[in-house]
């Protein structure tokens, strides 16, 4: 959106072609000007400035819906909102299951479970929709290389046995299961990036990222001047696109966190005061 | 009128043309008349109608400008101040402790900044004040709508019919206490779905989309008047990555927040803000604070900041231009946003327990 050329925002083609000579191409280059520089670089009056903005402003900005259209909209299809877990109580409490549409942050400590939750929700998202589940692929994003191929099919086996009753069923779903093993926190950006093409090619129904927390502790060191910066900035700008799809896509992502302890008042706090690794912008 | 031609808002090119003709003040232009303009400074006759067109527009705006109402040179005494305060509504949060500490609750044409670690419960609040605005003003409410602008996707429309139904069955048990003819009569329209179909919602991306909404947020207002409360639910995140230059965040944010000032008060709402909280790295030790920056301080009237202790939840008016510094814990329930209930609470009918939440002014009603 940020990123329109000016000539589709409806300017005329000599306004844009003398703001192009002043480097100024996008509907983003546009609004980040003052007024004055504005009037100088378009030549026009105060009020004509204003109805140019105006204007542009109408093409990047975001189309208003009450409250109420958006109820009616998912009411339309309710069943789609959530990805049931199969666990009773969780899924009580998270009032149906991972919702749909938004990131979903699982974090505990090491061996509680995360990489198992996440192997069991991607079979649950092969499922159809009459078992509950997401009747689509998943995009498995691998940073700790802890997916086990073997222990997928046991518990699909296992967990649903009517369903998977023969060889076939087991290798299609795991055929429907795409691993990308990102080792680098760099490459798991360009992966997060590169996701909307192939979320529509393959139709995936379920992203997740098993763990965020590891690369980021391999490769950024809070202590050390200037990291803290970019780390949030890499998570920020992750965490956004991951959010966009979500929402695009109406589909669950899920995010694995380790924790470490919380130093407070300079004591080093045990077990029962622990808090997520990560940089609280992420958690938003 | 002296006033120098500099100041004219003609294009550039016009009035660097006017400066070189050795034209002064605005007056020496009336004097030449059009004719005369168009001749000295080379330019059509038409265009030097326009210009003086444009130039008396100006001398009597000034004149007109100093009695209008709108604009930024407002000028009233203390005493006309006063009275529009006291008359003004304030939009509840249905949490009385925190109500007290606002002086009433959220006040009407200024800003207000709810800061926070995530999960403390910033974005509950903005849906419960979105719910609040529209309580009808025979329940002390100021009967307004709202517009939420989300830049985090974190508006999330079953909780707010829960909280709408909620607000909806407090004001029923209302009604049904005090048996008046105009309480009944507002509760025809007020449901669920009229709270929810006065709601506008704005999903913005990114800093440009949200720069380009509040930029058509005037017209916007213009269109819908009853509009009594904007939110901008995280005005942090666009901004806090992605931002090589930081001095051009610095002022894209100045120029919003003075933006959203202009619309508070020529629009008579609300605008509530919410900020993340960001870790500052001391010599010794780092603290939680708001984040964006110390001038974005400078935006705020009025600043609240969230936090946790242990597992209560606390708010904390950092900062008033009324009221005193203090700290009061609140509650999340499934009905919203609400004070902490003492301990000894006696299981009658829902009645009788709604008497801690009511706000004092209400209870001048009976």
């Amino acid at each position: 959106m940020a990123a329109k050329k000016l000539r589709r925002a409806g300017l005329s083609q000599e306004l844009c072609e003398r703001l192009s000579r002043h480097q100024i191409t996008t509907c983003q280059d546009f609004l980040c000007l003052s007024f004055l520089e504005l009037m100088k670089v378009t030549g026009q009056s105060y009020y004509d400035v204003q109805k140019l903005l105006c204007k542009v402003s109408r093409a990047c900005a975001p189309k208003m819906q009450t409250a109420y259209e958006m109820k009616l909209r998912k009411s339309v299809s309710p069943s789609s909102a959530f990805l049931s877990t199969t666990l009773h109580s969780l899924d009580k409490v998270l009032h149906g299951g991972v919702p749909c549409g938004s990131l979903t942050e699982i974090t505990g400590p090491p061996g509680c479970g995360k990489t198992q939750f996440c192997i069991m929700t991607s079979v649950l998202a092969t499922l159809p929709v009459s078992m509950g589940g997401l009747d689509g692929a998943v995009i498995y994003i691998d940073t700790e290389s802890a997916f086990s191929a073997e222990r997928l099919i046991e518990i699909a086996g296992n967990r649903f046995p009517t369903y998977f009753d023969s060889e076939e069923k087991l290798l299609c779903m795991t055929r429907s299961i795409h691993l990308y093993q990102e080792l680098t926190c760099g490459s798991v950006l360009k992966r997060i990036m590169s996701l909307e093409e192939e979320i529509i090619s393959k139709k995936v129904k379920l992203v997740i990222i098993d763990s965020i927390a590891s690369v980021v502790r391999k490769e950024f060191d809070t202590k050390l001047q200037g990291n803290l910066i970019e780390r949030s900035n890499f998570l920020a700008r992750g965490a956004s696109v991951l959010k966009y799809l979500a929402e695009e896509f109406s589909m669950p992502v899920i995010l694995t966190n380790q924790i470490t302890t919380s130093l407070s008042n300079g004591l080093a706090i045990q077990a029962d005061r622990v808090s997520p690794a990560d940089d609280l912008s992420l958690s938003e | 009128m002296q006033r120098d031609v500099g100041s004219v808002p003609l294009a550039p090119a016009l009035r660097a043309r006017l400066v070189s003709g050795g034209f002064q003040t605005v007056q020496e232009l009336l004097e030449t008349g059009p004719c005369g303009l168009s001749k000295e400074i080379g330019i059509s006759k038409e265009e030097a109608l326009e210009v003086l067109q444009v130039v008396r527009q100006e001398c009597h705006g000034d004149a007109e400008r100093a009695a209008a109402r709108s604009g930024a040179s407002r000028k009233c005494t203390a005493l006309e101040l006063l009275e529009e305060e006291q008359a003004q509504g304030f939009i509840i949060t249905f949490c009385s402790a925190l109500d007290n500490i606002l002086g009433g609750g959220v006040q009407l044409t200024k800003i207000t900044e709810v800061c926070g670690a995530p999960g403390v419960g910033k974005t509950q609040l903005c849906m419960q004040l979105a719910v609040d605005v529209q309580i009808p003003e025979c329940f002390g409410g100021v009967a307004g709508e709202a517009v939420f602008i989300d830049t985090e996707g974190s508006f999330i429309v079953d909780r707010v019919v829960d909280i709408a139904a909620a607000c909806v069955q407090h004001c029923h048990l209302i009604a049904e206490a005090h048996q008046e003819e105009d309480h009944l009569k507002a509760l025809e329209t007020f449901s669920v779905e009229s709270i929810l179909s006065h709601i506008y919602y704005f999903r913005c991306r990114d800093y440009i989309e949200l720069l380009a909404q509040v930029y058509l947020l005037p017209d916007f207002l213009l269109e819908h008047s009853k509009v009594r409360l904007v939110v901008v639910d995280g005005i942090a995140f666009p901004f806090r990555h992605d931002f090589e230059d930081l001095s051009l965040r610095t002022r894209l944010l100045n120029g919003l927040a003075q933006q959203l000032i202009i619309i508070a008060n020529d629009h008579k709402s609300a605008v509530v803000l919410t900020n993340q909280m960001t870790t500052r790295i001391g010599q010794s030790q780092s603290t939680l604070v708001p984040a964006l920056g110390e001038s974005w301080g400078h935006a705020a009237t009025v600043r609240l900041i969230f936090h946790w202790d242990n597992s209560q939840r606390l708010a904390t008016l950092y900062k008033s231009p009324s009221q005193k510094e203090s700290t009061v814990p609140y509650h999340i329930t499934s009905h919203g946003f609400r004070d902490v209930q003492p301990p000894a609470v006696t299981q009658h009918a829902e009645g009788a327990e709604m008497n801690p939440r009511k706000r004092p002014r209400r209870e001048e009603e009976k």
